[in-house]
């Protein structure tokens, strides 16, 4: 009986310990990331987030249709060309590998830029939502990088010079209000690199032309 | 005397004594690290903590969504029958153009390259910033992967894509709009000489100097036989461009300028 009750208490103390031990643990390693960002972070991550699974929500409705719509076909013994060539179309466009047209931005850069500067500003027209961004007849596809010590940045080994001007594709206000926001990319510029202007102008349309790389990697394969 | 008084304790008394120490120890560092988080109740903080926590989780299902229904998609498309030779052929084209755009997950040869905060102390009057790694940390590795021969990247999973932007948020990343925390691992598909190249290239040189050198942030690397690239889990769909008529999908009579769709 004395023998019963106590043991009966150790196990009472053994199943509070181990649960607070894993309350412990998860509360340390459980979010430590989201925790120790500031309440200003944490308001531009919901935004983001918010921004990212709306968009995340359009392609997953517009794939549940295409996969209907195949489906459809399939049932009533069609082919889907349509469907096929629509969705190379897009895939083309997205990659880079056709040429593109539509309203967006131009930004107009004089003065001795250097190229991880104009990285600074690709970077933050895709923040902002670019869908293509291009420079003269190069578009900015992966793998294509600005580099360069000041003066004489170059884009895929070819130099920019000291005026050019850089083009992108997306909704005008948005992308203009993003680069040209107080302590945003191009006040940044102005004050670590003073001597170069940076304009930006939003415009109704502009064209991009194809990447003349080749995207296909050499040195992978599909991981089935 | 004291030693015989121990001695008439029971064994399971001692025992659970010293439980019932850890477990008050173990209550008070509970109650102590909710201490801040009870302060910021009354504030906006835990709300938003929560919803971003939400919306992370959402992200994630979508994603795996995304991949699924391609992968559906892929199979339903792949087995097009009728007039076989030009199914056959646009999804050839196809295939080519997912693999181009970083829908269809990859493995070959490659390197990863680890980057961590630093450890170093940080002096006094100096920015704790510099000691972290940040989004340009992060762009300039990638940049100079790119140069040295990648064909392929992906940071913690997330892949780089013509539309994927990486910035700070607090001392963490966003890239796609995804919260990555460090370590960061870049892993890139390439040639087998792809470390040699990078490790020769200049601009890296400078940034080994710049960043590991000067601040102990910690680079390393790692060779593995090969690697595995994700497929890019986000939208392709293009909002405000247009293909135009490109001289491979209508090859006769087309101008550059005019607008196709």
């Amino acid at each position: 009986m004395h023998r019963t009750r106590s043991q009966l208490a150790m196990a009472a103390v053994a199943v509070a310990l181990g649960l607070l031990v894993v309350v412990q643990l998860r509360a340390q390693a459980g979010n430590a990331g989201l925790a120790q960002l500031s309440t200003q972070d944490l308001t531009v991550l919901v935004a983001n987030l918010n921004a990212r699974n709306d968009q995340l929500r359009r392609e997953v409705s517009s794939l549940e249709d295409e996969l209907a719509t195949l489906n459809q076909n399939r049932a009533r013994g069609e082919e889907s060309l349509d469907e096929l060539r629509a969705d190379l179309r897009r895939v083309r466009a997205y990659a880079g590998l056709d040429p593109v047209g539509g309203p967006g931005v131009t930004i107009f850069i004089s003065g001795p830029i250097d190229g991880s500067g104009v990285e600074e500003l690709i970077n933050e027209l895709r923040n902002a939502g670019a869908e293509a961004i291009g420079v003269g007849d190069v578009r900015i596809v992966t793998g294509v990088v600005v580099t360069g010590a000041r003066g004489a940045a170059a884009i895929a080994e070819a130099p920019l010079g000291e005026v050019f001007e850089l083009s992108a594709i997306g909704a005008p206000d948005k992308l203009t209000g993003s680069l040209t926001r107080s302590g945003g990319v191009i006040a940044q510029l102005a004050a670590t690199q003073p001597d170069v202007s940076v304009t930006v102008t939003p415009v109704d349309r502009i064209e991009l032309p194809a990447t003349t790389r080749t995207l296909v990697p050499a040195h992978g394969h599909p991981r089935l | 005397m004291t030693l015989k008084w121990l001695r008439s304790i029971p064994s399971w008394q001692i025992t659970l004594g010293a439980a019932l120490l850890v477990l008050g120890f173990l209550i008070a560092a509970q109650l102590g690290s909710e201490g801040p988080r009870v302060r910021y109740t009354t504030q906006e903080r835990t709300p938003l903590l929560e919803t971003a926590t939400e919306l992370q989780a959402q992200q994630d299902e979508l994603k795996a969504r995304i991949l699924e229904l391609r992968e559906d998609i892929q199979a339903v498309e792949g087995q097009g029958a009728g007039s076989a030779d030009l199914v056959r052929s646009l999804n050839a084209q196809l295939e080519e153009a997912r693999i181009a755009a970083g829908l269809i997950p990859l493995t070959g040869t490659g390197i990863v390259l680890q980057l961590d905060d630093s450890q170093a102390l940080v002096p006094p009057g100096t920015s704790q910033a510099d000691y972290l790694v940040g989004s340009h940390d992060i762009r300039s590795a990638v940049e100079e992967l790119w140069v040295a021969g990648a064909e392929a990247i992906a940071i913690n999973g997330e892949r780089v894509t013509p539309t994927t932007a990486i910035i700070d948020i607090g001392s963490s990343l966003l890239v796609n709009s995804a919260y990555l925390a460090p370590p960061y691992q870049v892993t890139a598909l390439g040639p087998t000489d792809l470390y040699d190249r990078l490790s020769r290239s200049p601009g890296f040189i400078d940034f080994v100097r710049a960043r590991a050198e000067a601040y102990g942030i910690r680079l390393s690397f790692a060779e593995p036989e090969s690697v595995d690239m994700p497929a890019f889990a986000g939208t392709v769909t293009l909002r405000y461009s247009r293909p135009l008529a490109s001289p491979s999908a209508t090859p006769a009579g087309a101008t550059s300028g005019s607008p196709e769709g």
